[in-house]
């Protein structure tokens, strides 16, 4: 008898549940109709008519005019404004803290979490990403979109100023690009000039104390290092950045350590209490926000770190 | 009529009714849901790139999500028949972990096929449940304290597997990957929903199957043997489903913790232990409890997000002490 009962009820069951998934499916027939119709529309306002190529070697297709961009790193926000392009910028992540103008311009969460529902409400014809770190599905979400995601990866300071010039190029802005470019390589090559006589450095860099970060061969700030006169005594390891044991750090007994200066970031860690560096008072900090965005404010990042080096150099 | 049957159908259609409101309830949560988010929409008149944001970003994920409760759920509530214990759970026995496992080496060694990660996590969800089993069973039976210990021996095992695998892949891929294991579901796509869709549907009702087995099974593998059950073949189907349902979820949104222990005890306080009902009514619950979860998730820090895993577990922990604490 309950046998039966329960079989009747499981039956039904069964039946009210194939017909949930049924209206479910159906529903989502219908939104795959009116998403189609939709999609349409939005490629003849942004008819691409150009085409230009990213640092993961993608072809992006760009209309004649950007007027509305979403940068996702603070360094590609700088170098926006500084291209004069700021005002095409429609959102920007809540680390893009310069220009001051940046700070009024619509946050849309940070670089590793974006809110895609905000990227798509802006209606950008382009979207500037900083690494490839971004998960390939938000790259897809964005192309069906049909917008462009364009993803920079600069390695040392001459991919600095290629993505300058790709900056300058995606906003029709060469020619300041251009002028951009030469100023700060007159900058560097004076730089390089008062220090190419000095006594090279062993610098240890460090990125966080607590755990103890430091940076490789593929950081931009290795290259930043041995054009201030030093040579980063971390460049043998190819990685960008890495966690380092402190038995190798200790053992490494750099002549100068350069902080890249943040709140957590304000002392060398204790395993460096015995080292040169720290005996001869060779510590220096910089403000992270200088040496670590790719942008063109890491040439004022350059001068400072010359200067803490080689003072002999700048007098 | 008889007395006794009227009283059979008085209860048949108390659960049904009991379906039919959680059912719309559901459609409710999902309907409540997808005019909440970081971006204001009003429903009636959406211009494209609203309808975008509706129809292609939030409305799939709030249906991955859906579909990922209802899947572990269900893997939770037959578990805990199968393996007569009312701690396992996807998540604690480690099977999660597995199946995360599974999904990172498809990202590292495959990443270009799309039907890697789900598969793969399947694998390693099946790898972990097999492992599990095989430590926790003696002659004597399996008891609770021996299934939980070899749970934890097995999670932290692949954690450390997991820990190691993070550190040898790049800075920015391990952040976005520990924000993952945590259970994410800001990655939702159309094309993942039908799949995930697919193997919940599909898990429930085989699930819903074997509840009259699983019924028996829950007094015991013998008694459930002289009632005819086929313990064997049971133990095997209830084990592969479930580990695809935990696989598909975990390769659409990481490891969302607490839902299959949480969801399954919360409908058995409400209607019983009858398996027949258990396992479908989880199902609607444990896709309202994480479309709920997902939406706090989602508009808590707008346009911020947290990991939905956190949400689950911060409601989850303290609902399942409180629950423990009544019985």
């Amino acid at each position: 008898m309950a046998q039966d009962f329960l079989g009747e009820l499981w039956v039904s069951a069964e039946k009210s549940f194939s017909q949930i998934f049924v209206v479910i499916g159906l529903l989502f027939c219908v939104f795959n109709f009116t998403n189609c119709k939709s999609e349409n529309s939005t490629t003849q306002i942004n008819l691409p008519t150009r085409e230009i190529t990213d640092d993961l070697s993608k072809q992006i297709k760009l209309p004649a005019q950007v007027e509305r961009a979403v940068s996702l790193a603070p360094n590609l926000t700088e170098i926006a404004f500084a291209v004069g392009a700021g005002d095409k910028l429609v959102g920007v992540t809540s680390y893009c803290d310069y220009p001051l103008e940046a700070q009024k311009i619509r946050r849309i969460g940070d670089t590793m979490n974006p809110n895609i529902e905000n990227i798509i409400a802006l209606k950008p014809q382009i979207v500037l990403v900083s690494t490839a770190s971004q998960i390939e599905t938000f790259t897809k979400t964005l192309d069906e979109q049909s917008i462009a995601v364009f993803v920079t990866n600069p390695n040392s300071l001459d991919d600095i100023y290629k993505s300058i010039f790709q900056i300058g190029e995606i906003f029709s802005r060469e020619e300041k690009a251009g002028q951009i470019v030469d100023e700060l390589k007159r900058r560097v090559a004076e730089v390089e000039v008062r220090t190419s006589t000095a006594k090279v450095e062993k610098v240890f860099l460090q990125i966080s104390k607590e755990s103890l970060f430091t940076v490789g061969k593929d950081s931009f700030i290795t290259d930043l290092i041995n054009r201030a006169g030093g040579i980063s005594i971390t460049s043998n390891i190819s990685m960008a950045y890495l966690p380092i044991s402190k038995e190798t750090a200790l053992a490494l007994n750099p002549d100068a350590i350069i902080l890249s200066d943040s709140e957590d970031n304000r002392e060398p860690s204790d395993v460096f209490k015995d080292s040169s560096a720290v005996k001869n008072g060779k510590v220096f900090r910089i403000n992270a926000d200088l040496i670590s965005r790719p942008g063109p404010r890491i040439v004022d990042g350059l001068e400072q770190m010359a200067r803490a080096l080689h003072p002999e150099s700048f007098k | 009529m008889t007395a006794d049957k009227i009283k059979k159908n008085k209860k048949f259609s108390a659960f049904l009714s009991l379906g039919v409101i959680l059912f719309l309830s559901l459609l409710l949560t999902i309907f409540i849901a997808s005019l909440l988010g970081s971006e204001k929409l009003s429903f009636f008149e959406l211009n494209e790139s609203q309808r975008a944001i509706l129809f292609d970003i939030r409305l799939p994920r709030i249906l991955v999500g859906a579909c990922v409760g209802a899947s572990l759920a269900v893997a939770g509530a037959s578990l805990q028949s199968l393996l007569r214990n009312p701690l396992a759970e996807p998540y604690l026995l480690g099977v999660s972990n597995g199946a995360a496992l599974g999904t990172m080496l498809a990202f590292a060694f495959f990443a270009q096929i799309e039907f890697a990660r789900p598969i793969m996590a399947f694998a390693g969800a099946s790898l972990a449940t097999f492992a599990v089993y095989q430590m926790a069973k003696s002659r004597a039976g399996m008891n609770t304290e021996r299934l939980v210990l070899s749970g934890v021996i097995v999670t932290t095992f692949l954690s450390s597997i997991i820990v190691l695998l993070t550190s040898l892949l790049d800075a920015a891929k391990l952040r976005s990957f520990t924000f993952w294991l945590l259970g994410d579901l800001s990655q939702a796509t159309k094309n993942g929903f039908y799949l995930t869709l697919l193997v919940a549907a599909l898990g429930t009702i085989i699930l819903s199957s074997q509840a009259k087995a699983l019924n028996l099974m829950m007094t015991g593998e013998r008694d459930a043997f002289d009632f005819g059950v086929e313990v064997k073949k049971t133990r095997l189907i209830v084990f592969g489903t479930a580990s695809a349902l935990v696989g598909i979820s975990v390769a659409a949104s990481g490891s969302v913790g607490y839902v299959g222990l949480i969801v399954p005890h919360l409908v058995r306080l409400a209607i019983g232990s009858d398996n027949r009902l258990v396992v479908p009514f989880s199902a609607i619950v444990g896709a309202i409890f994480v479309v709920l979860a997902d939406t706090i998730a989602r508009t808590a820090i707008a346009p911020r997000e947290l990991p939905v895993g956190a949400i689950t577990a911060l409601v989850g922990a303290p609902l399942f002490i409180y629950l423990l604490r009544r019985n």
